[in-house]
């Protein structure tokens, strides 16, 4: 699938995700080019031969980033980006998959599955953190200069 | 900051509740709604104030001796980030100016009860987000069309009997097995592609993936109860849609069905 599809699947399935957590109109359009941004660099990343986890931490810190950018654009609180911007990152599918399996008695994949998949989303948190840190430690040696 | 009698004390402590109470029931994270009670409280003179939030439950409470304390136990949480950000801006200008104890609980009041998008449109909106992950994961455009109204029932069994039942065990059970059932229908009589797909799609408004990547980062942040309970709400969450999906798909192959 060419990467032009994925954003724009990504786009619309974040906007969709964002109408369900009532994110308000003004920051349907922002919220969903987190969301976009973060899955097309990831599978960019993941096509490139990047492992899961890395590629996933890259990608939230790109949304973390835009989120931090878009609040100060809009006047909203970070979380009305970063949450429907990790939308499409975080691993969901994953934590169903890892159920599923240890439920049918395949053990060993679905121990696999749930260790990638909880590392997957300590990755995009440290990746939010990390942002949101740097961002608030900018703020105050700016305001003490 | 002049001296404060009992009854306002009392008075603002119910309020930095109730706002912690709104955010808290709106998905907020742990932290933020520690600060922004710990503020509310603070600006109004208040300095002695210990809030302490996990997922089921807020405590605040003055720390001295003969101090006030609250507690209010939260049963229901969803994610509405209109409500968060409301509160947010509201707790701004309570902060920042002179607002009246009694206007501040009106504005909390109708923040409460505030609702952005009607439930249909929202169901609306999830089929059609799942329709394109159904897409996104490699699924063909009759697995868009088939989990776009797969996910939209779903969603709609899903909160009618979460408000009918306590939990969500059941409700997240319920769904599962739904969608296991009309995606193996729709297989059957090709108006699906491939099973998986369908699956993938229609489960994903009721995957609780934004909740455990929070509680991971309650977790850093070091609230550690918080993370915990989130975690394994998230697990249990996983859990009830996979015996919901693999009960139905297990009970349709075993009467005969093949893929």
């Amino acid at each position: 699938m060419p990467i032009y599809l994925h954003f724009i699947y990504s786009f619309f399935a974040t906007i969709g995700f964002a109408i369900v957590f009532n994110v308000p109109k003004k920051s349907l359009f922002y919220g969903g080019f987190c969301g976009a941004v973060g899955w097309t660099l990831y599978t960019f990343l993941f096509q490139n031969s990047i492992e899961t986890v890395s590629a996933n931490f890259i990608a939230s810190l790109a949304v973390a980033l835009l989120g931090e950018i878009f609040a100060r654009i809009d006047k909203k609180p970070v979380t009305a980006f970063v949450i429907p911007g990790i939308i499409p990152l975080v691993p969901g599918y994953g934590i169903y998959r890892t159920m599923l399996n240890l439920l049918q008695d395949n053990l060993q994949t679905g121990i696999e599955l749930g260790l990638t998949t909880l590392f997957s989303s300590g990755a995009i948190a440290i990746g939010i953190i990390v942002v949101s840190s740097v961002a608030r430690i900018f703020k105050t040696t700016l305001k003490r200069i | 900051m002049s001296k404060v009698d009992d009854i306002q004390k009392k008075q603002i402590l119910r309020l930095a509740l109730y706002a912690g109470e709104i955010m808290l029931k709106s998905g907020a994270e742990t932290y933020r709604v520690e600060d922004t009670i710990t503020r509310i409280c603070q600006s109004r003179g208040l300095n002695h104030i210990s809030a302490f939030v996990t997922p089921t439950v807020i405590m605040v409470s003055d720390e001295r001796f003969d101090g006030y304390s609250f507690i209010k136990r939260i049963k229901f949480r969803h994610t509405d980030i209109s409500k968060i950000s409301l509160i947010n801006d509201f707790s701004r200008d309570f902060i920042n100016t002179e607002m009246e104890i009694s206007k501040g609980l009106k504005t909390l009041k109708s923040i409460d009860v505030y609702n952005l998008y009607s439930f249909s449109f929202r169901v609306v909106w999830a089929g059609l987000a799942s329709g394109m992950f159904a897409l996104l994961f490699g699924g063909s455009f009759s697995d868009f069309v088939a989990a776009f109204f797969i996910s939209m029932g779903a969603m709609i069994i899903f909160q009618k009997l979460e408000t009918l039942s306590e939990t969500s065990f059941l409700a997240n059970a319920a769904a599962g097995f739904v969608i296991g059932v009309l995606a193996f229908t729709l297989r059957l009589l090709h108006l699906g592609d491939s099973l998986d797909m369908i699956i993938v799609g229609s489960i994903m408004p009721l995957l609780p993936g934004v909740a455990l990547t929070n509680g991971i980062r309650d977790f850093i942040s070091g609230d550690l109860l918080s993370g915990i309970s989130r975690v394994f709400e998230a697990a249990l969450t996983a859990i009830s849609i996979a015996v919901g999906v693999g009960a139905a798909l297990k009970i349709l192959l075993l009467l005969g069905g093949a893929v």
